[in-house]
């Protein structure tokens, strides 16, 4: 059955399809040559079968960053995702198959090779790897390496994955460590944020697709197009921030928070959750924090339009949940039981 | 002569589940005659809490849990305001309810359609790709219109439980989890535009489950009526109950109780023991109550088989999830079954779906939705709610205005847990035994019992075994095991 078949049988519509792809185009800068190459690829697989091969591995994950991508819409949905774009010959939440089928699935793709590999979660390394298991007789970490080896690209879905996150958070006595950490010789995207927004995700492999190259990335290796800038330069409470607590006295280009520590003395505190805001007093991460949520939003219901709420819009200082330092560096969340200041 | 049967990666589940049951003829027929469960990860979340500033707990715990965050963000809320003695604003209950609420809509629309359903939908010819293929097959799927039909509310459930997660956020601030949960309450105020945005889509959801899902539940029931006498288990049903009425919480939307040996009981949570004699923890681990846990783990313990705990109350074995919360409520009590479990978590997307209504006409735009109060120096909590696959609590302990202690007893650890001390099965091993196996290399019936709990591996394990070597190596069928 080829994919337009497909795609009338399921209510899918190509012109959601060419309006996300050409989302897509827009989100990196490329405009429409870029966008139009993804297009083609999908229209080449009305006569080939086949998309993008992509094996979706969880170590230690909470699926968390499985089910944000079930949520994206920006760029595509995840119907438009399996049925048009992608190959997920191995997804542990959403394959059919189970057990050895699903087993076989996994080394038939490695066996061909040049696939997508996106890891969930981080990998322990104490106990020689015997705290996760992706079945029986491999273990995450040996299982991670061993399908590395053949992906053309491999991404790292989430926090845990990018940097450790909360697997790898103090005492850490499994010894979780991020995938980058246990290859070598391979280069990772980093897709962090806990969970990760499914744009991230999507977006970086819709412009790989569109490509045939990896995205511009930071120090990080994450892709600038969303981690490019901290949310406290974007964030649409910063008039107030700049009228509240100032910037007097701070080199340009820099957060308070650079100069500070936010127990100093010089950042007041309040015991005010609930009144919205800038959320700074209260012991927002924005400052340090790189991503686009203030602009890109969460949980949207439209292809290509902001998504309708992020952590400070619904009164919640930013976690910092997409850098390396999460959580430890970052907690306590919020700052509430110091002398106080009543708003 | 008995035959094992391994399914390992058991899919379509939460985390990382393998299954091993022997097989052999009784009276007969082949069916399953013992069963084991076992999950396939530790990150060691208790252990990452102590020392920590207590409301942190709130948004770190949600992290054990991808699929049903909010009722961990949900026991932790009520746990820690039991410590503080503080009751949560107004708004904050209602606001608690509502995310809460939209979880429970997605995930019992994502376990139905895109966890449980493939089991009985077979999708050649309709979804000839991964990763829909390859796929078990079994000569009772549902094939043709039906299918296709299926399939198709599968693709528009997918939307639909996007929008679920949408409606959520417009309160929580994100989905699948929350920043707006907090201790007393919760960090969103109250808009006249978000009760507007957030009734549009409640309305739509609503649409959807009375009118499709409901549909395609007794769709189901129909076709596989055999299933209704399939996977009873322990026959025991326990709920802590969920979606406080009232801000003290004696009153709930689904009510907190039992039904042990046939009788329907209250819930004293001191009755609550955790064993371990088939697990690889210390016999010191064993035979506690959450509140005083300890988690040792025993790497070289002699018959352990699993690295999940077996909770009991009163030394019984209990199931928990939506049929539970359904029959002890008095809303269903049809009969306890694979199709039972399925329909009453259908019947009950409906009902939290319009009490939803409700709330959201309750809640005060404009007024507070969070109180303030100063961490204590010390403090003890217990949070018990509900997520989506059953009884959930939080147990702990401030000292310092740190958390010194923290324990979890997850749904899953019902459901999945290994045998007791008294060598008695949990309860999705007791579903498995007496399951019919028809064809042993398409063990479909085994899918079938064990999705029909709606499994969630990564809250239910503490420890794995350290140094543990799995010993079975993709083994399918291992005739004459």
């Amino acid at each position: 059955m080829n994919s337009s078949k497909v795609m009338a049988a399921l209510g899918v519509s190509r012109r959601d399809f060419m309006r996300a792809t050409s989302a897509i185009g827009v989100a990196f800068g490329l405009g429409v040559p870029g966008a139009s190459k993804f297009v083609s690829k999908a229209e080449a697989r009305e006569t080939s079968a086949g998309g993008l091969p992509v094996l979706w591995l969880q170590a230690q994950a909470c699926s968390g960053c499985s089910v944000s991508l079930l949520n994206s819409i920006y760029y595509a949905t995840i119907s438009d995702l399996a049925v048009n774009t992608l190959d997920i010959n191995f997804h542990s939440t959403l394959s059919a198959a189970s057990g050895d089928q699903a087993v076989s699935a996994v080394e038939k793709t490695y066996r061909q090779g040049n696939y997508v590999l996106v890891v969930e979660g981080a990998i322990p390394t104490g106990a020689n790897g015997d705290y996760c298991t992706l079945w029986p007789g491999l273990t995450a970490l040996k299982g991670v390496q061993r399908y590395a080896e053949r992906a053309s690209v491999v991404l790292a879905a989430g926090t845990c994955a990018s940097f450790g996150g909360l697997s790898a958070a103090q005492p850490n006595i499994t010894g979780a460590r991020s995938v980058s950490q246990v290859l070598s010789g391979i280069s990772v995207v980093n897709i962090p944020g806990c969970p990760m927004h499914p744009d991230w995700l999507v977006g970086t492999v819709a412009y790989i697709l569109a490509n045939g190259k990896l995205p511009t990335l930071d120090a990080q290796s994450r892709p600038t197009a969303f981690y490019g800038k901290t949310l406290h330069e974007q964030c649409p409470f910063l008039a107030e921030f700049n009228t509240k607590y100032g910037r007097q006295g701070h080199a340009k280009g820099q957060s308070c928070l650079d100069c500070h520590a936010r127990t100093d003395g010089h950042v007041p505190q309040s015991r005010s959750l609930g009144l919205g805001g800038c959320l700074f007093a209260l012991g927002c991460n924005g400052g340090r924090t790189h991503c686009d949520c203030s602009a890109r939003k969460w949980n949207g219901g439209q292809a290509g339009t902001p998504g309708v709420s992020w952590c400070v819009e619904a009164g919640s200082p930013c976690t910092g949940c997409t850098e390396p330092t999460f959580p430890d560096g970052m907690t306590p969340f919020y700052s509430l039981n110091g002398p106080g200041v009543e708003d | 002569m008995a035959t094992k049967i391994v399914i390992a990666p058991l899919t379509r589940v939460e985390g990382h589940l393998d299954v091993e049951v022997t097989v052999d003829t009784v009276n007969g027929e082949r069916q399953v005659v013992d069963a084991r469960c076992s999950g396939a990860m530790f990150r060691g979340f208790e252990r990452i809490l102590v020392g920590r500033d207590p409301r942190d707990a709130v948004l770190l715990t949600q992290r054990i849990c991808g699929v049903c965050p909010i009722s961990h963000g949900m026991a932790s809320s009520l746990a820690l305001e039991g410590a503080f003695a503080l009751t949560p604003a107004e708004n904050g209950r209602l606001i608690r309810n509502l995310v809460l609420g939209s979880n429970y809509i997605q995930s019992h629309i994502l376990h139905f359609y895109h966890l449980a359903a493939p089991d009985y939908i077979n999708t050649d010819g309709i979804l000839d790709m991964s990763p829909w293929r390859p796929h078990l097959s079994s000569p009772d799927m549902v094939t043709g219109k039906v299918a296709s039909a299926l399939v198709g509310n599968y693709v528009k459930a997918l939307e639909m439980r996007r929008k679920a997660h949408q409606m959520g956020a417009i309160f929580a601030g994100h989905m699948p989890s929350t920043v707006s949960f907090a201790v007393g309450g919760a960090t969103k105020s109250v808009k006249d535009e978000d009760v507007a945005a957030f009734r549009d889509l409640l309305t739509e959801l609503r649409s959807f489950i009375s009118n499709v899902m409901l549909a395609d539940g007794e769709t189901l029931l129909g076709l596989f009526g055999d299933y209704a006498q399939i996977g009873k288990g322990c026959g025991n049903l326990l709920a802590f109950g969920a979606f406080d009425l009232n801000s003290a919480g004696s009153s709930k939307l689904l009510s907190r109780g039992r039904y042990t040996n046939g009788a329907l009981g209250t819930v004293d949570n001191t009755q609550i023991r955790e064993y371990v004699s088939h697990a690889w923890y210390t016999a010191n681990s064993g035979n506690r109550p959450p509140a005083s846990g300890i988690t040792e783990p025993d790497a070289a313990k002699a018959g352990a088989y699993s690295w999940i705990k077996a909770p009991r109350y009163g030394g019984v074995v209990h199931e928990v999830g939506p049929l539970a919360r359904m029959w002890v409520n008095g809303d269903y009590r049809y009969g306890i079954s694979v199709m039972d479990r399925i329909v009453a978590r259908a019947l009950e997307t409906e009902k939290v779906a319009n009490a939803m209504n409700d709330w959201l006409n309750q809640l005060v735009p404009g007024a507070a939705s969070y109180t303030y109060k100063a961490t204590p120096a010390t403090g003890t909590g217990v949070g018990l709610t509900e997520a989506p696959r059953g009884a959930l609590g939080h147990w702990l302990q401030i000292s310092s205005s740190k958390l010194s202690q923290y324990q979890i007893v997850s749904p899953t650890g019902w459901n999945a847990s290994p045998m007791d001390d008294s060598g008695q099965h949990g309860a999705i091993e007791q579903a498995l035994i007496g399951t019919p196996v028809r064809d042993q290399q398409n063990p479909i019936e085994l899918l079938r019992v064990v999705h029909s709990f709606d499994p969630c591996l990564s809250c239910s394990v503490h420890l794995v075994r350290p140094g543990k070597r799995a010993e079975i190596c993709r083994v399918h069928v291992d005739a004459g095991a």
